[in-house]
């Protein structure tokens, strides 16, 4: 009854909600968009399939409902591969064979009765928005991060309102139950889960453009996404993270950071006003004289300020003239001299130093592409760090004049159309082979070279698509062919290929404030992760680091990459957290500078000189 | 012997097992392939026959650190077994921007090496240097260290001072030394076998695959690409490609054929018993012109020529030549060169003999390419198994 190969794509499900947002306009998953629940996308499926395999669900009504409402559209193929390389459409023909098969055998279909908890919910929110049904509970049960155990949850509620929240909050004080808020639906660091009530706020999603003050106003169901795509439609921007987060639930949780913190900020930086709802049912905002004083920060583990219910956020203005840029380089520390440099000289809205995991990772369609761009990069190529920059055409010119070597739009395109090509031995023996003084990049990227590239690269929509599954290609070629899938400026702003990174194998990032101006440090901390993660036989890798507050600080991301079904891996990341903890301890409270993000959840909205500047 | 899975190494192990020598190996370790391996795999090129095979051993060391990355049991034995040291192990990159990594393969190594040596029963000392110690000159340059201070590229320069460093060592110890001073060596004189494909090879192939690749956009996407480069179809089938190189004025390039370079290598080793300097160089350099005209004959283009400096404007230098420039840039000074390279001592052995280096003459140079192509530029020299 149970497909092996369907139950081995779906324990792969990184819960990253990429199936909740319509980020390749194939529009959304018909019955999740209809029904809101987590259960009801990909990402619940895979998560049903999974405990059905283990023998954990019964055969509910809440599961039927679930699997009839399946179409077999194949979206969730389409979205799933571009970040994953996972074809969940397998899970749901299983699934849906799964129920059909117990259906005509005669099973029973159990219907979970209603106690008095749920009356009281739906009371508030209405029958269909609250539910114990086990198939849509284990949905909310289950995240990646290995040393996190199953927890089922004994209610499901999505409510709609401020109104509803304070209910809500209310009822649970009122029978002693606990409660988490989830902004999507999702989890993916063990730490959203409860005995009591699961608040999914995906049907909380208004966006309020105040085009006067350059201000969003924002439900917290609404996504990175979703916001950025709306803000754009205005010609502005917003600084937000990955594009299925809820903006609302980064804000509270470890306040906005990305590559345009060089430019925008951190944290409380780009809140304009918030709203909560307290433990104790209380609203306040912000602005209210006597609200809790969340802008401060205190340097230990403390709860959420409340429930967020809407934020005011900043909007950027944007210039027609802004491009993305790459500027190789040869080692890390020349990639950190200049991104420091760059902040410094307040030049590039976003800035970044990548490494060249995310880079070849990002770029590639397939996991098989990416590893053999990322070979390329460094022994071929000669390009061990990048450092990244979003600007105007001065900025450019000046990076340029500064670097003396870059990638610009046209070429970062023309590699990007022909990666498949670019991967090939042929090039990388050649290149390799080069004994001159100049890094290889150096020819590469020499204008002379731009008829040479494009005759052997070929790029085009349908030389990358030949990277995926056949009966994708179609699919790939035509995504390809929109101009913004290759632009460095879109593709930063949506931030949709950065899921990517987690394409091979489960990520768990470590993130952390660092001085800029301290190479050796940033270096004896990336060293620190390095050792330990090889001492346990985990793969790693330098992910990225973006100066902020004018290259005085910088946010620095260190990656482990784990089996998220493996309870060898699960030990190992275990014994290597448990020893760097200590050291990273030790090292934030010597180094001005040094901030851990474990002690800045929750306090997100926090304003940074107050965790920074200690 | 260190350097034995490079190219003049192995050719020299290879040679050694051959004539009955007992050989031990000290390779390198490397995580993908073990050392065993791969003298294994060359061993199996070169059709070394079991029986000579048992006359080698391998074992793993690290050239960089002073103990050879071995326990001092091992190291104890190592003394008491070496007789004599050929060392082959060296760093051959030309780039600066690699100068640590030369450095520490051809100074540090080698002084590692000498350690050895001097704490060993070794008597007799064999070098492998090359004949461009004597840095930037031009004239004639003798068989015997002569002190020097400016060198074209870092591996001229670190092995002008590995040289030093041995003579000195040398000489404090009581070892005999001999130092080989090859050329540019590139494959077989009698069946264009080779395993390496650098050097003579690298331009070479940089003008195939631009062909190949200005080929393929003219059949098959209407040659836009190759309009945009000067690129065009030229008469009987062939390539146009306009590539003027910058030939200089100097003599050609200095080219042995690696048999011929062990031949000399193993004549001069079994003769010359009280120790010396030998440039195992080519009497007939050969010129850019007569490269040039190889190169397009064998490969059917059109359009490539060698220009003498003054007649090369630079300001006019169209994309694939400023291309073709950038690539072959750490080459260029051997294309000019005018440095010659006495070699009466290695004659004198050699002449009684009647060891003789070949011409590379066009069937000698096609019988080169043949194999160079035919083995993707090494990629296939094991068969499936990569370089």
């Amino acid at each position: 009854m149970i497909s092996e190969q369907a139950r081995q794509i779906a324990s792969q499900c990184r819960h990253y909600a990429m199936c909740k947002i319509d980020f390749l306009e194939t529009g959304l998953c018909p019955a999740g968009e209809k029904r809101h629940y987590v259960s009801y996308f990909p990402q619940g499926r895979m998560d049903i399939y999974s405990a059905l395999a283990n023998n954990l669900l019964p055969l509910t009504e809440g599961l039927v409902d679930i699997a009839n409402t399946c179409t077999l559209c194949g979206i969730c193929d389409k979205q799933c591969h571009f970040v994953t390389g996972m074809r969940p459409l397998k899970v749901m023909e299983a699934l849906k064979r799964h129920v059909e098969a117990s259906l005509s055998e005669n099973k029973a279909v159990t219907k979970i009765e209603e106690d008095a908890v749920l009356k009281d919910l739906r009371k508030i929110v209405g029958t269909e928005w609250a539910t114990n049904d086990p198939a849509i509970l284990v949905t909310y049960a289950n995240d990646p991060f290995p040393l996190k155990d199953m927890q089922m949850p004994g209610y499901v509620v999505l409510p709609r309102t401020k109104d509803e929240i304070v209910a809500i909050v209310n009822m649970a004080n009122k029978h002693g139950l606990p409660y988490v808020v989830r902004g999507n639906g999702s989890s993916v660091f063990g730490i959203v889960f409860t005995d009591g009530i699961v608040l999914d706020m995906n049907r909380m999603k208004s966006i309020a453009i105040d085009r006067d003050n350059w201000v969003a106003a924002i439900e917290p169901g609404v996504t990175s996404f979703d916001l950025q795509k709306e803000v754009q439609k205005h010609g502005f921007r917003v600084n937000v993270a990955e594009p299925a987060a809820t903006v609302c639930g980064n804000i509270v949780c470890t306040g906005i950071f990305s590559t345009w913190s060089n430019a925008y900020g951190v944290a409380a930086d780009n809140l304009i006003n918030a709203e909560f709802v307290d433990s104790a049912g209380h609203v306040f905002d912000l602005n209210d004289v006597g609200a809790p004083n969340i802008f401060a920060f205190r340097n230990e583990m403390v709860p959420p300020p409340g429930i967020c219910t809407k934020a005011h956020v900043r909007m950027y203005p944007t210039t027609k003239d802004e491009q993305g840029l790459l500027v190789p380089l040869g080692t890390f520390d020349e990639a950190v001299a200049l991104a420091r440099d760059l902040s410094a000289r307040r030049i590039g809205v976003a800035l970044a130093v990548l490494g060249g995991h995310y880079l070849s990772t990002f770029m590639s369609p397939s996991a098989a592409l990416a590893d053999k761009v990322k070979e390329n990069l460094t022994k071929s190529l000669d390009i061990n760090s990048m450092v990244f920059m979003v600007g105007d055409r001065y900025a450019r010119d000046a990076v340029k004049k500064m670097a003396g070597v870059t990638i610009d739009d046209k070429l970062f395109r023309m590699l990007m159309l022909g990666l498949p090509r670019l991967a090939e031995d042929e090039w990388a023996e050649l290149l390799r082979n080069f004994e001159g003084d100049k890094y290889a990049y150096e020819i590469f990227c020499m204008e002379e070279m731009y008829p040479l590239l494009e005759a052997a690269l070929s790029p085009s929509p349908e030389t990358l698509a030949g990277a995926v599954d056949e009966d994708l290609r179609d699919f790939y070629a035509q995504l390809y062919s929109r101009p913004e899938m290759t632009d460095l400026v879109w593709l930063n702003m949506f931030r949709i290929i950065s899921s990517r990174m987690a394409r091979h194998k489960h990520v768990i990032a470590f993130i952390l404030y660092v001085p800029l101006d301290r190479i050796d440090i940033i270096k004896e901390i990336n060293g620190l992760f390095k050792k330990v993660g090889d001492k346990y036989g985990i793969e790693n890798e330098f992910g990225f680091l973006t100066p902020m507050d004018f290259g005085k600080r910088a946010i620095l991301e260190y990656d482990y990459y784990i089996d998220q079904t493996s309870r060898s891996d699960a030990e190992r990341i275990g014994k290597a957290m448990t020893e760097i903890d200590p050291e990273l301890e030790r090292l934030s409270a010597d180094i001005k500078g040094i901030k851990l993000m474990k002690y800045i959840l929750s306090q997100g909205c926090a304003r940074k000189e107050h965790f920074l500047y200690r | 012997m260190t350097g034995g899975t490079g190219f003049l190494g192995s050719h020299i192990a290879s040679e050694l097992l051959r004539q009955g020598y007992r050989v031990l190996l000290l390779v390198r370790p490397n995580s993908q392939v073990s050392a065993h391996a791969r003298v294994e795999q060359l061993l199996t090129w070169f059709g070394i026959s079991p029986k000579d095979k048992r006359r080698l051993k391998v074992i793993e060391a690290r050239m960089d650190q002073p103990d050879l990355g071995l326990t001092q049991e091992r190291y104890a034995d190592l003394t008491n077994t070496i007789d004599e040291i050929i060392h082959c192990a060296s760093n051959t990159s030309f780039s600066e921007r690699k100068r640590t990594e030369v450095e520490r393969a051809n100074i540090e190594g080698l002084q590692h090496i000498l350690d050895l040596a001097a704490r060993s029963k070794c008597y007799f000392f064999h070098h492998l240097s090359t004949a461009y110690v004597a840095g930037k000159k031009s004239g004639p340059c003798r068989e015997e260290f002569v002190e020097t201070t400016s060198f074209t590229n870092v591996y001229e320069e670190t092995k002008y001072y590995g040289e030093r460093i041995l003579f000195e060592k040398c000489d404090d110890e009581g070892i005999r030394l001999n130092v080989y001073r090859p050329s540019i060596v590139y494959g077989s004189a009698e069946d264009g076998r080779s395993l390496r494909f650098t050097a003579l090879y690298y331009p070479l192939r940089t003008i195939l695959f631009l062909k190949n690749l200005f080929m393929k956009d003219i059949e098959e996407s209407g040659g836009k690409r190759a309009q945009q480069m000067g690129v065009k179809m030229g008469t009987d089938g062939s390539l146009h490609l306009p590539i003027r190189i910058e030939a200089g004025n100097g003599n050609g390039i200095n080219l042995v054929p690696v048999d011929f370079f062990i031949k000399a290598f193993m004549e001069i080793m079994d003769t010359c018993l009280e120790g010396s300097v030998f440039h195992i160089v080519n009497e007939r350099s050969k010129t850019i012109d007569a490269l040039v005209e190889y190169t397009t004959r064998y490969f059917n283009l059109e359009g490539i020529e060698a220009v003498r400096t003054e007649d090369f404007d630079k300001q006019s230098r169209n994309g694939l030549e400023i291309l073709f420039d950038t690539y072959v840039d750490a080459y260029k000074p051997y294309m000019r060169d005018n440095r010659i390279f006495s070699n009466d001592k290695t004659r004198s052995i050699l002449e009684k003999k009647n060891i003789k280096c070949p011409d590379l003459d066009y069937e000698l140079f096609s019988k080169c390419m043949q194999y160079a192509i035919e083995t993707g530029w090494g990629a296939n020299l094991f068969g499936k198994q990569h370089q």
